[in-house]
């Protein structure tokens, strides 16, 4: 075996023969697995077995150059996958309408107050941290109670927090000495910016209507 | 500054354009498969789709399919990619370019199959993709092997004389393109050249026949 390999691919360290004689024993053992395989869901994901190994060929090379390979490599690889198992879904006849799966009785009643318990502590926390914390209660809000007409609510939330961000950078460059004025302002202003993108996503639960926010 | 070492293959070179250190070239034999790419691209931008007519039987009437707009927008779109990829494929002086674009013209052959709805097309369309996602092994896999022993992928180093190519390279080159541009068996199993969306299944069987015909030009030179 290694004799007939050295006639074919020559001039090569005897690491990167032995690899290469691994890895192909490896590439005819998924290709037998794809080969043996009738169900055609079974089928798709071992097709991603044998895009590792094609990976791992390219990884062999074992320079910066093949690490650079291995990237486009892993996007074809992947684009290929997804097209496969949309093209799966539809012929299997799979796709179903969204719909609300998830409704509990809890999500009736507990939105209200978890949105104010959680809103207060994100106040108290303050900057990033807070506004995560604050959007997070609205985020569950919206998604409990739908969203039909607060929309127009968090985009002129979010336009004060760019009009704050405009005031702190304008206290920066024109009146330095009130610096602290300006973080405070910027921070409430991230606060409620981040605020509004979360509550946003809980407005995304398919009732269509997208917010610029 | 740029010359093909071995002219009597595919004529003298006639223009170069560098992109970084991939050299894109247009020999007489490259601008060929070029403009005929060229041509089929600009033939999926023009044309309309072909209507399918069907007979009712017992009488003298006959209607044609309605081909929905999303489905041929999506058609279109993806055979123009394909013609895109085709046109970069055929000049390119890269061999990893060469195997992306190849890949990129097994998605878009996938995606042009696979608009139409309609099971037994989209059997076909799967079974193919499977193929071509296979494919890309032995398509990576020469590039990978042509880098591990000749230290290079630029075509403009490979084809000339000093460097040579092993034989299993070349092997699993040919192979890995066969893979992807085996969509027309599937097409023509699938009989969707006379499926609604006609004009865009051509764009399958140019690229699979141009990539066939570069690789044999890449394969001769080096």
């Amino acid at each position: 075996m290694m004799m007939l390999f050295d006639m074919i691919v020559y001039d090569l360290s005897a690491e990167y023969e032995a690899a290469l004689i691994i890895t192909l024993l490896c590439i005819i053992i998924s290709f037998w697995a794809v080969m043996r395989e009738r169900e055609d869901l079974h089928r798709l994901i071992l097709t991603e077995l044998v895009e590792i190994m094609c990976l791992v060929i390219i990884a062999l090379v074992a320079t910066d150059l093949a690490e650079a390979l291995i990237l486009p490599g892993l996007v074809v690889g992947i684009a290929e996958f997804l097209a496969l198992s949309e093209l799966y879904i539809e012929k299997e006849g799979l796709r179903k309408a969204p719909e609300n799966v998830l409704h509990i009785e809890v999500m009736d009643s507990a939105p209200g107050i978890i949105a104010v318990i959680f809103v207060i502590y994100g106040i108290i926390l303050s900057g990033f941290t807070g506004g995560a914390v604050a959007g997070l209660g609205l985020l569950f809000y919206f998604m409990c109670r739908g969203s039909s007409e607060k929309r127009e609510i968090i985009e002129t939330v979010s336009g004060y927090a760019w009009a704050c961000w405009v005031v702190a950078f304008i206290v920066f460059m024109a009146v330095p000495q009130y610096w602290f004025f300006g973080v405070i302002i910027a921070g409430a202003g991230i606060f409620a910016k981040v605020v509004a993108k979360m509550s946003l996503i809980g407005t995304m639960n398919g009732d269509g209507g997208e917010g610029d926010v | 500054m740029y010359n093909l070492p071995s002219p009597q293959i595919e004529g003298e070179i006639l223009a170069y354009i560098p992109f970084g250190d991939i050299v894109y070239y247009f020999s007489p034999y490259t601008l060929v498969l070029f403009i005929f790419a060229l041509t089929f691209t600009a033939l999926a931008i023009l044309s309309r789709p072909e209507k399918q007519v069907d007979i009712a039987f017992g009488g003298d009437a006959y209607y044609t399919k309605e081909i929905p707009e999303k489905q041929m927008r999506f058609q279109r779109f993806m055979a123009i990619s394909c013609g895109l990829a085709t046109m970069a494929g055929v000049t390119t002086g890269d061999i990893f370019n060469f195997t992306l674009l190849t890949a990129m013209v097994g998605i878009c052959n996938i995606g042009i199959v696979a608009s139409v709805k309609n099971k037994h097309v989209l059997d076909n369309a799967y079974e193919y993709g499977i193929l071509a996602m296979i494919g890309t092994l032995p398509l990576f896999g020469a590039a990978a092997i042509i880098l591990a022993t000749t230290g290079t992928l630029s075509l403009w180093e490979i084809f000339t004389p000093a460097v040579s190519v092993p034989v299993i390279a070349k092997a699993l080159l040919v192979i890995g393109v066969i893979g992807e541009g085996m969509a027309p068996v599937y097409v023509a199993k699938a009989e969707i050249t006379r499926a609604p969306g006609a004009p865009y299944v051509l764009m399958i069987h140019v690229s699979s026949l141009l990539m066939f015909l570069r690789v044999v030009e890449i394969i001769i030179s080096m």
